[in-house]
């Protein structure tokens, strides 16, 4: 007896800190999100399931060996680019955006899956370069990671977009990109800036940086959202005004409240200390990934791990610094909180392959 | 392949880069639960405020003018509810059907259904209340409640319209409340330390605001204090709850000194000829009857008039809107004699046995220039009181030609002229009364000696309004001791006026009076013809104001050919003697007569207020 569920846990791979500690959080999420869309079951149904079926994807996916992922990156990421590239010809629009393939049964958002096969692609195509890596290979990777976040940007989708490309940059910086390169880069990039703001944005997207400058410049216009979050969580105080019983959320007044300013509803409600609760499960997580990408197997799998760690906490620092004003409004979701299967999924996705690389060891280290 | 030297170089590499991304990460998180913290505990107290801010919306609640009463109780001015037909379009999904069900009962206009249409669906969002139909009739009103149960979602609701008893009795007196613009609006709500907002009105007109006479001077009482409804809103504006109500403070009743049935005999009396009453309580100054003809309605005004019915009011020749009673200056003429011989009293001038021989004429000494009495032949020798009796140009000619005139100008602001001496009257006008240093500001010209010899019969620059001439028979009715006017009962700003004299005692009083009562009483007075409507003694003295200045009757035959040209009629008046308690002033435009035609007026007004 003992004897089968030994054999059953080395057969195996699950790391209970963090299977539990995304549970937890997924199961928060859905409260949270009850509140946030004023008790709509339908709601919170449909993301029930994506949360068991997402857990179910993060095992599924947590149980090949890393090799498998290594060896077939390259037909992840080719297999993601095309979806990106058919969202572009015949994805769904939604208010002027084309950033979603209908499967009859789940409308995919495809950015979300390349959001993942990318830094494992690059993962893989770096853990056997040579230190420092070559001006080449840093180029052919850059130039990959721009090509691909570009697909995105095009959509448009700003937010996504701009993970894709610190997700990609994450691997190649952590894969041993030379400060050299790092320094010059910065240098033309900081130079270019004027450039960017004329040609690259959107007028929205400037206005919404201006808009981050001084909000309260225009409170009725585009200044509204920051304004409206800023006093949903000033208005939390340290206790919170309740479990449903947010005014700025169930008024009307907190836009987007399922999405991308859920964190202001749970600031409102459960204020101060549930932001600390909240925040502190995320940091769980990702010291945890911390540790697991140190004591990883080897180089590939400690910069996959490296890589979506960082995906994971860009993604929360720019939805919280969003929603606090410290940055402009980019559209990002909170993981495991926000509505939205795709990007939830993408993260069960993200956690199963950490998993994978963390629980499988060499057969010679055995 | 890397060997075992790379691959830990490799593994330290790496470790420091991630340690590196999550040290920096950290900072940044560090930096957000600070900005979180000073959002939620340091500022908490601001953003708590906003967030009730944003979903508390105040409506401010009109409050109830205040009504006015005659000095008997009687209503003048009230709020009269009209009803109105009202749906609330939240709980309504069709509106051309419900509309279709209420035209089964009660008539709505092509415009009342578009302006339904129109608003519709603005209300609804907003959870606000869609008047269909204003002021319905009672067979409306009837029919509705019979059918009440079949109509759930409309109902009738109360709303006032400020109206006036009697619309043409008191439009120069207590005029009319009218809308208002932006400006006023947040004047009054300042005022009250509100801001404006959304209001619930009590009256179909929305906000009003006292236009003018009393309506407008005791605005601020009659107003009221506006109160508050507290709704929790979304961020839509939509009404989601009520939460606290503060009730409005009806504006304060109004007592006035007026009393509808004098007012009534002076607007009868003046039978829309252009001209003004003005009847006053002796004993405390307070102001009876304020009439002034011809008058308009005030409610047309108030409660809307078409712009052509408006026009035609406007441009009439008879100036309806024009306050002849306060505004309108006329010379005082014969009037002003009984002051002259004050003053010639007081200067030891004259006394009471002064004579003159009245020729007809004055000779102006400095320049031969002829000042002619009414009568051709002149009045013989004559002394004060028959000067006053029989209203002698001549004796007052030579007695103001021997008066100083600054110090003749002076003594007549004693008597009211040239100032205002009403307390709460609209726009009272100050009238004229001339100097040598007016005349040098304003015509650039010296003062002649005939301009003080003018004076001395009321005539030339000299005028007064009949409110003006009304103090003055106060005055003098009273002894030279009379309130300044107001229009309200206990009205405590009210100030006595003492005359100023060291020469004037009660024998020249009496005598005064006398006189006064001659002007009636004596046949040779010139309004003896008033004996036989009078019901009590009455002390009186008649005017005629020259409007054409002619040498004789022949010539002004000829000039009353136009209306415009005949004289003005002008009468003051006090009794019962020999202790008066009502004073009154007439003045009739072009009525040629002041004994005869403004003095009948007098009469009426002071027989129906001695009766009372």
């Amino acid at each position: 007896m003992k004897k089968i569920i030994d054999s059953l846990k080395t057969g195996i791979y699950f790391d209970h800190y963090l299977f539990i500690s995304i549970t937890i959080l997924s199961l928060m999420g859905l409260v949270f999100l009850y509140s946030a869309s004023d008790g709509n079951t339908t709601t919170v149904i449909k993301q029930s399931f994506f949360v068991i079926f997402g857990l179910i994807l993060m095992f599924i996916v947590s149980q090949p060996d890393p090799d498998f992922y290594k060896n077939n990156s390259l037909i992840f990421l080719i297999f993601s680019i095309i979806l990106i590239l058919l969202t572009l010809l015949v994805g769904k629009e939604v208010n002027g955006a084309k950033r979603w393939l209908d499967l009859g049964f789940f409308t995919l958002q495809s950015s979300e899956i390349v959001k993942i096969a990318l830094p494992v692609f690059l993962a893989a195509y770096l853990y056997d370069k040579t230190l420092p890596i070559s001006l080449l290979n840093t180029l052919v990777t850059l130039v990959l990671i721009f090509v691909v976040a570009n697909f995105v940007r095009i959509q448009p989708d700003l937010g996504t977009s701009l993970v894709i490309l610190i997700a990609g940059i994450y691997v190649l910086f952590l894969a041993g990109l030379s400060w050299r390169f790092i320094g010059v880069s910065s240098g033309i990039f900081i130079l270019s800036l004027p450039f960017i703001w004329n040609n690259f944005l959107e007028p929205f997207q400037r206005q919404r940086i201006l808009t981050l400058l001084d909000p309260t410049a225009d409170p009725f216009g585009s200044g509204w959202n920051i304004t409206q979050s800023k006093i949903a969580i000033g208005s939390g105080g340290l206790q919170g005004k309740g479990y449903q019983m947010g005014s700025q959320a169930h008024l009307d007044f907190l836009p987007e409240t399922e999405t991308d300013f859920i964190f202001s509803v749970i600031a409102e409600e459960f204020g101060f200390i549930g932001v600390c609760i909240l925040l502190s499960i995320f940091f769980f997580i990702l010291l945890r990934c911390l540790y697991l990408a140190l004591n990883a197997r080897d180089r590939f799998c400690r910069l996959t791990i490296g890589g979506l760690s960082l995906l994971f906490l860009s993604t929360i620092f720019i939805n919280l610094a969003m929603v606090i004003g410290i940055i402009p409004v980019v559209g990002m979701p909170l993981p495991f909180i926000s509505k939205g299967g795709s990007s939830l999924l993408s993260f069960y996705l993200a956690f199963g392959i950490v998993i994978s690389m963390a629980t499988h060891k060499k057969l010679m280290q055995k | 392949m890397i060997d075992i030297n790379e691959r830990f170089s490799e593994k330290k590499n790496f470790f420091n880069r991630l340690i590196f991304v999550y040290i920096f990460f950290a900072c940044l998180f560090l930096y957000f639960i600070y900005k979180t913290f000073s959002l939620q505990v340091s500022s908490f107290t601001d953003y708590e405020i906003a967030s009730l801010k944003n979903k508390t919306r105040e409506v401010l609640i009109q409050p109830r003018r205040g009504i006015i009463y005659d000095r008997n109780g009687e209503i003048i001015v009230n709020n009269v509810p009209s009803y109105n037909l009202i749906i609330n379009p939240s709980e309504i999904n069709d509106l051309d059907s419900t509309l279709s069900n209420i035209k089964k009962i009660i008539d709505l206009s092509d415009l009342e259904i578009k302006n339904a249409q129109d608003n519709f669906s603005l209300k609804k969002k907003l959870n606000r209340e869609l008047i269909l139909k204003t002021n319905l009739t009672n067979e409306e009103i009837a029919k509705f409640e019979v059918r009440k149960y079949r109509y759930p979602n409309l109902f009738i609701a109360e709303r006032y319209s400020r109206k006036n008893m009697y619309p043409y009795l008191f439009s120069h007196s207590v005029g009319y409340v009218g809308s208002i613009n932006e400006e006023d609006l947040q004047d009054i709500l300042s005022s009250q330390d509100l801001k404006p907002r959304e209001t619930i009105f009590k009256y179909s007109n929305g906000y009003l605001k006292g236009k003018t006479g009393l309506e407008n001077i005791y605005d601020k009482q009659l107003r009221g204090f506006f109160g508050k409804r507290i709704y929790e809103v979304d961020a839509n504006g939509r009404f989601l709850e009520e939460k606290e109500t503060i009730d409005s403070i009806d504006g304060k009743d109004i007592y006035t000194s007026l009393d509808l049935t004098a007012q009534q005999v002076s607007f009868n009396e003046l039978n829309n000829r252009r001209g003004a009453v003005v009847a006053v309580n002796l004993e405390n100054g307070g102001i009876l009857s304020y009439v002034s003809s011809p008058s308009f309605s005030v409610n047309d005004i108030t409660n809307g008039l078409s712009q052509k019915e408006f026009n035609k009011l406007l441009n009439d020749d008879d100036k309806p809107f024009f306050d002849r009673a306060g505004q309108g200056r006329y010379s005082p003429a014969s009037t002003i004699k009984p002051a002259i011989g004050l003053f010639g009293l007081e200067k030891d001038l004259i006394d009471w046995q002064y004579t003159i021989d009245d020729i007809g004429f004055f000779v102006l000494p400095e320049d031969g220039r002829i000042y002619r009495g009414w009568r051709k032949d002149g009045h013989g020798i004559i002394n004060l009181q028959d000067a006053i009796i029989e209203s002698s140009n001549t004796f007052f000619f030579s007695l103001a030609y021997q008066t100083e005139v600054n110090e003749l100008v002076k003594y007549l602001s004693n008597f009211g002229f040239g100032k205002n001496i009403c307390l709460d009257c609209f726009y009272p006008d100050k009238g004229l009364l001339p100097s040598p240093t007016w005349k040098m500001n304003t015509h650039n010209f010296g003062w002649f000696k005939g301009d003080t010899v003018n004076l001395g019969v009321g005539q030339g620059y000299l005028s007064a309004t009949p409110l003006q001439l009304a103090y003055y028979s106060s005055f003098l009715a009273n002894k030279g001791s009379l309130n300044n006017f107001s229009f309200v009962q206990n009205n405590k700003d009210v100030i006595r006026n003492n005359f100023m004299t060291n020469n004037i005692n009660d024998v020249d009083w009496k005598k005064i009076h006398e006189s006064m009562i001659g002007v009636i009483e004596n046949p040779k007075g010139t309004a003896s013809r008033l004996k036989n409507l009078k019901e009590y003694i009455i002390a009186a003295k008649s005017g005629t104001v020259e409007l054409v200045s002619t040498e004789t009757k022949e010539d002004y035959k000829i000039i009353r050919e136009t209306e415009g040209n005949r004289d003005h009629a002008i009468i003051i008046a006090f009794g019962p003697m020999p202790n008066p308690k009502y004073a009154v002033s007439v003045v009739i435009e072009n009525g040629e007569s002041g004994g005869s035609v403004a003095g009948p007026v007098a009469i009426a007004v002071l027989n129906s207020l001695i009766k009372e």
